[in-house]
């Protein structure tokens, strides 16, 4: 049974009998040189091992992370470099937790918290903001006009008059909310960053920068040289906590991450390792199958190294993928080879075999994956199309590592005799129903009525109920904080304690004005500006707005004895001058250097995407009915703003790219199978998964981003791979004549044990993600994992299943026996489609 | 047809499509603050208001961007009057339960003949230069040897070239037919007529300088302007003028208040002074705080309550004699401040209305 195709190939104890000249081109070359090829794949690891350590690099990029030709970010890249108060700036809060800001060594703390800051590199000194700045001011009007003087008292020596001087300051310098916190327990640092650090010449190092932070402020002032506590991700005990919040501080934070997520990489090697060696028995080639494996995640490093992509938090998925992969073809070359040897075949023969036997077909699977991978490419934010590339190099690299290395390092050191006799055995007794034949017997059962029947209606119950669920997908990100992070982590946390102690939250959307210089100063721009900025307000998902026309009433007001009545913009072009010239010192963020350019702030109260749509629709609305050419209303800029262009690429790449993936699966299985119910076959359970995947992604409240548009991808061009091991032996030998039943139980007999192989493997791969302490890596590895699994028991219970319904005896018994496009061989066995014989584990 | 069926969809999904793309294409030009009709928004009773008056029993309130806004309830539920305007408003006040101006930013003066609920223009900025010039043009014409008017006339001609942009920051009526408008550098106007006319009356203040005229307030028969420096103005009937007072503090006055006999001033820093003849002499009131006093008003037992810019609650038992502060949460800044039936007070500012409680 089992063993019909093992037949088709001679047993060769002695390599003397064994003809070198047999076998294709690519065997001969590869073959008949071995210890050359092994010599250049040794070099080439070398190589590349050499270019993936020195050239490889850990970057996390903010602008790869967002879709690129959005017209809403282009406006934003556009303008980015006019738009300092949506800049890079880093948020530092010194928190009192016995006591508040009016305590003399509070201050001290705050104070060389204050020079540290001020002298770390990167830092924009200039525009720093704290309790000690000398830019930190309050004013007063007068009888003779503007009073004014630093919120710190000149001579402040931490004397009780002094600490009340300071109290008076900060009352008049409005700086409750914004610098210091409403509930004065802490106050805050202002710290906006350098493009680019004046000495080196070069961007900021994040992670660098977020370490300094850990290190030189939290160690010593949270948790007092225990930077054990810290690394735990624990809350310092001490008297004083530092809060940090900014994309600089995201960045490092990311950075950490995935550091950290490099050391799942171990725990997934070592869970191949226990799998491999349960399934063979035998260390050597279990050593050996992880080690391939291992080259391939070294080549494919190196490539990317050499290409000069960067590895960030998206295509750091790309190794564990091809780590898997690798895995799971590596193990079927070894079982083929392993039963070979233990028919009593010699290994270099047996090798030889095995790479005959599964050479076209693996790469017929490595194609479906890539399948998977290059659809990827449609959607337009650069780390998904990184990700795609890098993973299609990744591909294109086990074609080396796992169809060619494994079975010429086979070759050399061969299995393990007991390992070879015990994978015979379990065969033997598969085929006599007991061990695996046992569950071999039980899924055959679902070719039967009944249970098709009933496995068929589950499905679409399950379906119907997923898909019902799946209606409540939504776009975008539904916690707060940074979505990046978990909402748990320190980040998070301390971003929710700056969001309640402070006024501001920080999900800003930013519309920019644009206008020729000096236009931001025109009475009817500011108007404008007012008017949208009102308009937004209305929408209760707005706390409130800030641009340059906030300051120009306040200065105007100030100037006329801060007369309230008087905060108003005025139609003088002088007085309106007067107030964008003092808000250029006050408030230099609200408009660019040639007042060409000012954003109308909005402050929101979350970032969930219907708040964003409302948003959008509003701003979007009026900058259409007041944009002229000589002054434009452009979305969008803030955090809420990319995150609303994101959200909008997503929307529509998540339904593009379900299409073409599905299409393309849909065309490799027609070309696969020619058959378009088989097709349907393999389909479906494909689809279920899916379904089943938005529903789970709607019950664990995940919602469609970046991060979650390659899962269904990936999931569906790797999860036909069960269907295409299944149904091609199935098909082949119900095209024979077969009864399904039969053609179920050979194929599954046949294939049964790597589609579990297969699906194990690759959720190991990925599971540990789960434990990512980025959130939507986590979100990743437990979809993945969900859809590798599910897609393989998905395969195993519908395609008998369905196959009942739609590939039913009478379509084979009516037609002719299968026929070869080829020159019809003596042998009629040997004329077999090439995928089943893949399959001849 | 299968064929027609099979691409009306498309067909129509493309038509959407362009549709989708142009748009509603509304013409995008801009409307004069004075052209555009004030906005209904349920922000409007919470966002910042300038000014608060009684119209009988109603209670009438004017802020930003046109918003009037009017409760008749004693300040518990607010309804939008509907406004012709969306320029800042600054102040009103009503000749009685029915009859009511309001002034702000670019000369607006509104009148509403039905408590307050609805509004129309009488005068804006764009017509005040001209007025001005032409009343002192003829003045000259008429006096050809007085030397002032030609002066006055030039400064209405100044007043032409500016436009619109002309802040009204305070307003009284004596009753439905005779009022007063006054705003920045020395404006003022008068109507015998509610409003359907306006006479300029710069030559009638004795504010040579030309200093902000900010509040005009009538206590019992007299009639009193605040203004900038020092700025204290008393109507003398018998010389058809605005005499200066001799005033006791040169920084700004925001208002003045009284009952008959009693006049107090108050403006920046904290400062209020006290007159008990009528405003020819004054006597400093020490408040104890350092925050501009921007509104004042008198309870029903006839206390005087002020409110300064940082929120502060002050009230004097002793008929403005002596201040004591109020304890009050939270402080937020207050513009107007006015006595409501129900024995509390209602107050406008930054944060649009609240109401304190009587105590």
């Amino acid at each position: 049974m089992a063993n019909i195709k093992q037949d088709t190939l001679p047993v060769i104890r002695d390599l003397k009998d064994f003809d070198p000249r047999s076998g294709n081109l690519l065997e001969r070359m590869v073959f008949n040189y071995r210890p050359l090829f092994m010599l250049f794949m040794v070099l080439v690891t070398g190589v590349l091992g050499y270019l993936a350590l020195t050239r490889l690099e850990l970057r996390p990029s903010f602008e790869k992370m967002i879709p690129q030709s959005q017209p809403y970010i282009q406006n934003y890249l556009d303008n980015r470099k006019s738009l300092r108060g949506l800049g890079n700036s880093v948020r530092v809060v010194v928190e009192n937790t016995q006591g508040d800001i009016f305590d003399p060594e509070y201050l001290t703390v705050l104070k060389q918290i204050n020079d540290e800051l001020f002298l770390a590199q990167g830092v924009d000194r200039a525009w720093m903001k704290s309790l000690w700045s000398p830019g930190v001011r309050w004013t007063e009007v007068t009888e003779e006009g503007f009073q004014g003087g630093t919120v710190m008292p000149d001579d402040y020596q931490g004397k009780p008059a002094d600490i009340e001087q300071l109290r008076q300051n900060i009352n008049r310098a409005g700086i409750v909310g914004s610098l210091v916190a409403t509930d004065f327990k802490s106050s805050m640092l202002v710290v906006p960053l350098l493009d680019h650090d004046l000495a080196t010449g070069r961007g900021i190092d994040y992670r660098q920068f977020s370490q300094m932070l850990e290190q030189q402020l939290r160690d010593k002032y949270e948790y007092a040289g225990d930077s054990k506590a810290r690394r735990a991700g624990e809350e310092g005990h001490g008297k004083y906590k530092v809060r940090v919040i900014g994309f600089a501080k995201l960045m490092g934070d990311l950075s950490d991450g995935l550091v950290q997520v490099m050391m799942f990489f171990a725990l997934a090697v070592g869970t191949s390792l226990l799998i491999i060696y349960l399934y063979t028995r035998c260390v050597r080639s279990t050593l050996l199958v992880v080690c391939c494996s291992l080259a391939a995640v070294v080549w494919q490093l190196g490539i990317v190294g050499w290409l000069g992509y960067a590895i960030d938090p998206y295509s750091i998925l790309v190794p564990f993928l091809i780590f898997a992969i690798g895995v799971s073809h590596a193990a079927q070359k070894m079982n083929g080879i392993m039963q070979d040897i233990g028919r009593g075949t010699h290994r270099q023969v047996a090798a030889r075999y095995t790479f005959r036997r599964l050479f076209v077909a693996g790469v017929t699977a490595l194609l479906a994956d890539a399948v998977g991978f290059a659809v990827l490419m449609l959607i337009d934010i650069p780390v998904i199309k990184d990700l795609a590339i890098t993973a299609s190099i990744g591909v294109a690299v086990l074609i080396f590592t796992s169809l060619l290395l494994i079975p010429v390092a086979l070759s050399y050191v061969g299995v393990g005799r007991k390992a070879a006799e015990r994978a015979l055995r379990i065969d033997r007794r598969a085929a006599e129903h007991r061990g695996f034949g046992k569950l071999w017997d039980a899924l055959d059962r679902f070719t039967t009525r009944k249970w098709a029947t009933g496995a068929v209606l589950v499905a679409v119950l399950m379906g119907a109920v997923g898909f019902w669920a799946s209606l409540q997908l939504k776009i975008g990100d539904l916690d707060s904080g940074a979505p990046e992070l978990r909402a748990d982590s320190r980040y998070n946390r301390d971003n929710a304690y700056i969001t309640r102690h402070y006024a501001l939250s920080s999900d800003l959307f930013a519309v920019m004005i644009k206008t020729p210089p000096e236009g931001c100063l025109s009475y009817q721009t500011l108007m404008l500006a007012d008017r949208l900025a009102w308009e937004l307000q209305q929408y209760p998902g707005v706390q409130t707005t800030v641009s340059l026309v906030n300051a120009v009433r306040q200065i105007t007001a100030g100037s006329f004895e801060g007369n309230p009545k008087m905060s108003s913009l005025q139609r003088n072009q002088d007085m309106l001058n007067y107030a964008a010239q003092q808000a250029s010192v006050n408030a230099p963020e609200l408009f660019n250097n040639d007042c060409s350019l000012m954003p109308v702030i909005a402050y929101l109260k979350d970032h969930k995407a219907q708040t964003l749509d409302d948003v959008v629709a509003i701003a979007d609305r009026f900058a259409r009915e007041n944009s002229t050419p000589e002054r434009q209303f452009m979305l969008a800029a803030g955090s809420a703003g990319i995150e609303a262009a994101t959200n909008i690429v997503v929307r529509d790449a998540n339904r593009t790219m379900l299409l073409f993936v599905y299409l393309a699966v849909t065309l490799f299985c027609l070309i696969t199978f020619r058959s378009w119910r088989a097709t349907l076959v393999a389909l479906l359970p494909l689809v279920l998964t899916s379904v089943l995947c938005e529903a789970l992604m709607v019950a664990m409240g995940i919602g469609v981003k970046v991060a979650t548009l390659p899962v269904i991808a990936l999931g569906v061009g790797i999860g036909v791979d069960y269907a295409l091991y299944l149904l091609s032996v199935q098909l082949h030998y119900q095209r024979q004549g077969r009864s399904l039943g039969e053609a179920y139980q050979n194929a599954v007999a046949f294939t049964g044990r790597v589609v579990g192989l297969v699906g194990i493997t690759l959720a190991a791969g990925v599971v540990g993600w789960a434990w990512s302490p980025i959130k939507f890596q986590a979100d990743m590895g437990i979809l993945l994992t969900f859809m590798f699994l599910w897609n393989m028991l998905g395969a195993l219970v519908l395609i008998p299943a369905l196959s009942y319904f739609l590939l039913p005896d009478k379509r084979f018994v009516a037609a002719e026996p299968e026929t070869c496009a080829a020159p019809t061989p003596p042998d009629e066995r040997v004329c077999q489609p090439q995928a089943p014989t893949r399959m001849s584990a | 047809m299968a064929c027609s069926r099979k691409w009306a969809p498309w067909a129509l999904a493309l038509a959407m499509a362009v549709a989708g793309v142009q748009g509603p294409a509304r013409a995008a030009g801009y409307v004069d603050v004075l052209d555009l009709p004030a906005k209904p928004s349920a922000l409007a009773v919470l966002s910042p208001l300038r000014d608060v008056t009684r119209a009988g029993d109603r209670l009438v309130a004017v802020g930003p961007r046109g918003h009037i806004v009017y409760s008749d309830n004693q300040g518990q539920d607010w309804h939008q009057a509907s406004v012709p305007v969306s320029a800042d408003l600054n102040a009103l006040v009503f000749a009685n339960a029915r009859e009511g101006w309001a002034v702000g930013n670019d000369g607006v003066v509104l009148h509403s003949r039905d408590g307050g609920a609805s509004w129309a223009r009488q005068l804006d900025g764009r017509q005040i230069g001209t007025l001005v010039e032409a009343h002192y043009q003829a003045l000259a014409k008429a006096h050809p040897d007085d030397p002032q008017w030609p002066a006055f006339a030039a400064e209405g001609q100044r007043l032409v070239e500016e436009g619109a942009d002309k802040p009204l920051l305070g307003v009284w009526f004596v009753d439905a037919r005779h009022g007063y408008v006054v705003g920045v550098f020395n404006l003022i106007l008068r109507t015998d007529d509610g409003g359907n006319s306006w006479v300029p009356m710069q030559d009638r203040t004795d504010n040579p300088q030309g200093l902000h005229l900010n509040a005009i307030h009538a206590i019992g028969d007299e009639l009193y302007v605040a203004g900038e420096q020092g700025l204290l103005l008393k109507w003398q009937a018998g010389q058809q003028r605005f005499v200066s007072l001799p005033s006791p503090y040169q920084g700004t006055w925001f208002g003045v208040l009284g009952k008959p006999g009693e006049v107090l001033a108050y403006g920046l820093r904290g400062h209020v002074a006290r007159s008990s003849d009528g405003g020819q002499s004054w006597a400093r009131v020490n408040t104890g705080v350092t925050q501009s006093i921007t509104a004042a008003s008198i309870d029903s037992n006839g206390d005087y309550w002020l409110f300064s810019q940082a929120g502060q609650v002050l009230r004097s038992r002793d008929g403005g004699l002596s201040f004591a502060v109020q304890p009050q949460v939270p402080p937020a800044p207050v513009t107007a401040a006015v006595q409501a039936r129900s024995n509390g007070t209602v107050l406008v500012g930054e944060r649009g209305v609240r109401v304190l409680p009587a105590r």
